[in-house]
């Protein structure tokens, strides 16, 4: 598949619109570039089918799709959880920073605590508020009850939970509710200062106000970190991101501007998915 | 009538359809569980601790069916039965009755040094003038078993101190003069078992190390003869020191004998003889037909007190069963410090480094048909394996000075622990593996996402996640192992252990000592006691016992699992 | 462009094909309600037919009602389906195309007044020539431009766009010589004012007819293209 056309539209719609200019990916760095990416289950499988994208930094690129069309697989292979799946194989580059992380030298550890992981489910670990944010450090070898206090400090108020737990982080963080579990998950995330945040349908699991709060934090996130969401929810993918990618089969069809994408994509197949035509 | 019988007819099969049937099919089935246990329970409580229970002494004329001979008995009844005449008339009695059933009773007689015999069935059609004298009393002694008679004269050095008044009459100040010597022998009894024990027990064993340490001088080839000298007066020295403080607790041993061997009684037999008994073999005296309720309840406890905490006596029939529980207990808490770590890492290997295939599969069932083969066989292989191979090697390599006795090349604690560690191991790996698989991939991708290795993850996540489940595992290892006796008999287990495995003589664990094992009592006392009749209600208590013992044990570990449970509940939804 | 807009009629739920379809059908009948306006009131001014200008006068509330409840229909689609890309096009176009129409609809009653007034008047005055020309052109305006709507034709929409030029063009030179007539004989200033406000009426419906036209363009195109250059957007839009 050739190249998404991203960076020269056909029509340079920010001339007739004037008023509001949309982020031009070309202004901005970029934080992961993608070439070539295939990835096969099993030998024979082909799950992700020559990508080629460069993801921004400080802004929002959400991956959207059917279910099964690559996006989670594609969002794994950044902090390559993909790793831990039997048989599979990954051919192409991914750069973080001009860095090809699937190098041999590339310690993997070190890696995924520069690309943090939020999954779909919370997931926090069966021990106290303050351990759970504290757990990152902890295995990087920080005792210092004083730095361990300080970051966790910043990273729930980092992930605007602070003045919800305040009064109990020593108490289990199974008694939370499902959105505050997650923004632990993300709290955790960010006490080990990473410089991109992977998001996997992080508000699949929750409740419409949960998922305003996450998606509110987002927006925050976004000043500070590289952000790169997967979601299922179409609307959510409009609402928080600055780019948008469609992926279907394993392919990336359509990689743009949000704003454009969603009112005008280029791509009958990305315009019979977001117009629930898909099928 | 008709339409009545339709509609009961199609309500019955309604009632097949609605499901019902099954309830009432589960709930019987839980029925008889729970009755088959309560009832197990019941009966091992109910004849065990019966026993200790000092039961009425009942004393009659009685006119033998055969000889027409009368004769006085006196006994503790202990059942009581209906017998068809005809068996009797069978058996070749004359019986002058119409009746068709007979009822008899069987008598504990005690007075096997009299007697003979501990126990004798009596026709109660023949029993005449049955009373329950107040005077009547009940020893328990060192040797013989139980004497039932009435007090006579208590002796000093053959002096007489105090005479009872008569047979029907307790005499106090005779019966409160017995009490306070047996009282005083019970406290000689106790200064010679620390002296013989502990003491003595203590210089023998440091004896033996000097004997060992002399012959490891021996068979150490490469030392000076200047420096074996030394070495040997050291020992010799030694020894001197030890044989000195020997003669003067032999010494105070052999006065504590004559002090004990003092006072005696003569007492009455049932057939109105007298007989002489040394108040040193009395261990407990009462009135039973005299006594209050609370008094017999002191009694009692007294009793099931002695036999929790006492060693066994008279080839294990009488006394307690201190050393059984103890190495029970403490053969299973090793067994369970052995397997454990070893059931967890094969399980972690198995379950999160192995690569998943053939081979692992292959493991896996070895595995869970390691749990299938017989426990008699895992008693061979520990002989084979552990005490011969293993245990010899060891001896060779490293108590070369205690050959040709051997010191782990034989039976021990350690060889039985290990065994079944062995036996319980399956059970430990697959609790294990099912704990592991069961811990969300979230949670553990959650850690690795945060920058953790794998080793991190399973170390401060996946392991204590599946704490509950090695837990479970332990539990059933622990009730396993606890109720094994088959292969303890070929790797550890004596009828009679001289020590506990535990003590203050160095290296205070004795993991080569052989042990004695609740399971293996009741084996031992049930099938190869030379009085089978009067240890029968040992059998049950000691069963009653190893059935608590094991409850306990697993009590505690599932109250310990339960908390972890607690701790890592959520996310299992 | 791959884009098929044909119908709305292949989304998964059936249930939003029925309401898109039903708020283009609803601007149809509105579209065909206005157009038959338009000519009504030309007409009208024509043949001094009062009768025909009080029907105009008359339809006009059936159109604002219809204007409120399409209107109403599209806030509801926009709340409940969220549409994207060309369904999100298609509602937005259809609520600008209504009031465009609505405004429409506003001019031929102002030019069905003033068909009153001159009626009263009784005689032909100047200026009929260029009402009935430029009438008859913006009826036609306002007829493509709502097929182009209902065909998705952008090439139909740009002659609409060509044609508000030549529109306007003839308007300025109408608006000329009305003036010039008016100079000559001041005693018909009055009437040749209502002609010149029914004129101008007209040239305001050629620009609202215009303005779906682009509607359409941002439709199917997915550009808005308002404020553009005609041969620009010919160039661009042209199809091949």
């Amino acid at each position: 598949m050739a190249k998404p056309e991203t960076k020269t539209h056909a029509i340079d719609i920010s001339a007739i619109s004037g008023d509001k200019a949309p982020v031009d990916l070309s202004n901005d760095r970029v934080s992961v570039a993608v070439e070539d990416l295939n990835l096969y289950y099993d030998q024979t499988k082909q799950a992700l089918n020559g990508i080629n994208l460069d993801i921004p930094q400080k802004r929002v690129t959400a991956f959207i799709g059917p279910s099964g069309c690559g996006k989670s697989t594609l969002l794994r292979c950044f902090n390559r959880m993909n790793d831990l799946v039997d048989g599979c194989r990954i051919e192409g580059k991914i750069s973080l920073e001009g860095r090809n992380i699937y190098e041999k030298s590339i310690d993997v550890a070190e890696l995924r605590r520069r690309i943090g992981m939020v999954f779909q489910k919370p997931n926090p670990f069966p021990k106290s508020i303050y351990e759970n944010v504290a757990f990152g450090l902890r295995i990087q070898g920080i005792k210092n009850k004083r730095v361990l206090d300080e970051v966790v400090e910043r990273s729930l108020k980092g992930a605007a939970l602070w003045d919800e737990v305040k009064d109990r982080l020593h108490e289990s963080a199974l008694g939370m509710s499902g959105g505050q579990q997650q923004r632990l998950v993300i709290a955790r995330t960010i006490a080990v200062e990473p410089e991109v945040l992977l998001l996997d349908e992080p508000a699949s699991a929750l409740d419409p106000i949960s998922t305003l709060k996450i998606e509110e934090l987002i927006y925050e996130l976004k000043s500070k970190y590289t952000i790169i969401i997967v979601t299922h929810n179409m609307q959510q993918a409009a609402r928080v991101s600055d780019y948008t990618a469609f992926m279907y089969m394993g392919e990336l069809i359509e990689y743009g501007d949000t704003n454009t994408l969603f009112t005008n994509p280029d791509k009958k197949q990305t315009e019979d998915y977001i117009t629930g035509r898909y099928g | 009538m008709d339409k009545l019988e339709r509609s009961t007819s199609i309500s019955f099969s309604q009632w097949l359809k609605s499901g019902e049937p099954w309830i009432w099919i589960n709930g019987a089935a839980i029925s008889i569980s729970v009755i088959a246990v309560v009832g197990l329970i019941m009966i091992l409580a109910v004849k065990g601790l019966g026993h200790f229970w000092p039961g009425e002494i009942m004393s009659a004329t009685y006119q033998d069916p055969r000889s027409g001979e009368v004769s006085r008995i006196i006994g503790q009844v202990v059942e009581k039965e209906s017998v068809p005449i005809e068996q009797l008339r069978a058996s070749g009695l004359k019986l002058e009755t119409d009746e068709e059933f007979l009822s008899r009773y069987l008598l504990k007689l005690g007075n096997r040094d009299v007697t003979g015999t501990d126990f004798a069935w009596y026709l109660q059609v023949q029993t005449n003038t049955v009373e329950y004298p107040q005077a009547a009393m009940a020893l328990e002694r060192r040797e013989w078993g139980s004497f039932y008679g009435f007090l006579h004269q208590v002796k000093q050095a053959d002096q007489v101190v105090a005479t009872a008044s008569g047979e029907e009459l307790a005499s106090d100040a005779a019966w409160q003069e017995l009490q306070t010597r047996i009282e005083r022998v019970s406290q000689l009894h106790d200064q010679i078992e620390q002296l013989e024990k502990h003491e003595i027990g203590a210089i023998n064993a440091k004896l033996e190390r000097l004997r060992l340490n002399e012959r490891g001088i021996e068979l150490d080839e490469g030392m000076s003869d200047s420096a074996v000298k030394s070495a040997r007066a050291k020992i010799e020295e030694g020894r001197a020191q030890l044989d000195q403080e020997y003669q003067v607790l032999q010494k105070q041993l052999s006065q504590l004998y004559i002090k004990v061997s003092r006072d005696s009684i003569t007492a009455v037999t049932m057939d109105g003889s007298s007989i002489e008994l040394p108040i040193a073999k009395i261990v407990r005296a009462y009135q039973p037909n005299s006594l209050s309720l609370s008094g017999k309840v002191a009694i009692y406890f007294s009793k099931l007190n002695e036999f929790l905490t006492d060693d066994p006596r008279e080839a294990n029939t009488e006394g307690g069963i201190f050393p059984a529980i103890f190495g029970t207990v403490m053969m299973v808490i090793l067994m369970a410090i052995m397997v454990t770590p070893f059931g967890v890492v094969a399980a972690v290997y198995l379950r999160e480094y192995a690569k998943q295939g053939f081979v692992t599969q292959m493991v896996r069932v070895a595995v869970n048909n390691l749990a299938g083969v017989p426990s008699i066989v895992y008693g061979v292989f520990g002989l084979g394996f552990f005490i011969y191979y293993v245990g010899g090697s060891l001896d060779q390599l490293f108590f070369q000075e205690a050959l040709p006795s051997p010191t782990f090349g034989t039976p021990g604690l350690l060889w039985a622990s290990l065994t079944l560690a062995l036996l319980t191991l399956p059970v430990v790996i697959v609790a294990t593996e099912e704990g592991l698989a069961r811990i969300p991939r979230a949670v553990r991708e959650g850690s690795l996402a945060l920058g953790a290795t794998k080793a991190e993850t399973l170390w401060r996540i996946v392991l204590p996640m599946a704490s509950p489940a090695m837990m479970t595992g332990l539990i059933l290892a622990v009730a396993r192992a606890a109720g094994e006796v088959a292969p303890l008999m070929l790797v550890g287990v004596v009828k009679l252990a001289p020590s506990l495995p535990l003590d203050g003589n160095y290296p205070f664990v004795h993991l080569d000592q052989k042990f004695m094992h609740l399971g293996f009592h009741i084996y031992d006392v049930g099938f190869q006691s030379p009085n089978v009749e009067a240890a029968r209600p040992l059998v049950y208590a000691t069963a009653f016992l190893l059935v608590v013992v094991i409850a306990m044990l697993n009590f505690a570990a599932v109250s310990v699992r339960n908390r972890l449970r607690e701790k890592y509940k959520a996310l299992e939804s | 462009m791959p884009t098929e807009l044909d119908g709305h009629t292949d989304h998964i739920s059936q249930q939003f094909n029925n309401e898109l379809n039903e708020i283009k059908t609803h601007l149809m009948e509105m579209g065909g309600l206005v157009e038959q306006q338009v000519e009504n009131a030309v007409q009208a001014i024509i043949d001094a037919d009062s009768g025909k200008a009080d029907e105009v006068l008359e339809s006009d509330h059936t159109i604002n009602s219809m204007e409120i409840s399409i209107d109403e229909e599209c806030a509801r689609i926009l709340a409940r389906r969220q549409p994207a890309a060309s369904d999100l096009r298609l509602v937005i176009s259809v609520t600008k195309a209504i009031t465009d129409l609505e405004r429409i609809g506003d001019e031929a009653t102002k030019v069905a007044h003033q068909a009153i007034a001159l009626a009263e008047d009784g005689a032909a005055p100047k200026g009929y020539v260029e009402i009935r020309h430029i009438g008859e052109q913006v009826s036609k305006m306002v007829h493509d431009s709502l097929d182009a709507f209902a065909r998705l034709d952008v090439d139909q929409a740009l002659t609409v766009v060509k044609a508000d030029k030549r529109v306007d063009a003839e308007y300025a030179t109408a608006m000329r010589a009305l003036v010039t007539f008016m100079m000559e004989d001041p005693r018909s200033i009055s009437r040749v004012l209502n002609v010149m406000w029914s004129l101008r009426s007209l040239e305001r419906i050629g620009d609202h007819s215009r303005n779906i036209a682009q509607y359409v363009i941002y439709l199917v195109k997915g550009k808005d293209v308002r404020h553009t250059g005609l041969t620009e957007m010919v160039e661009r839009f042209k199809s091949d």
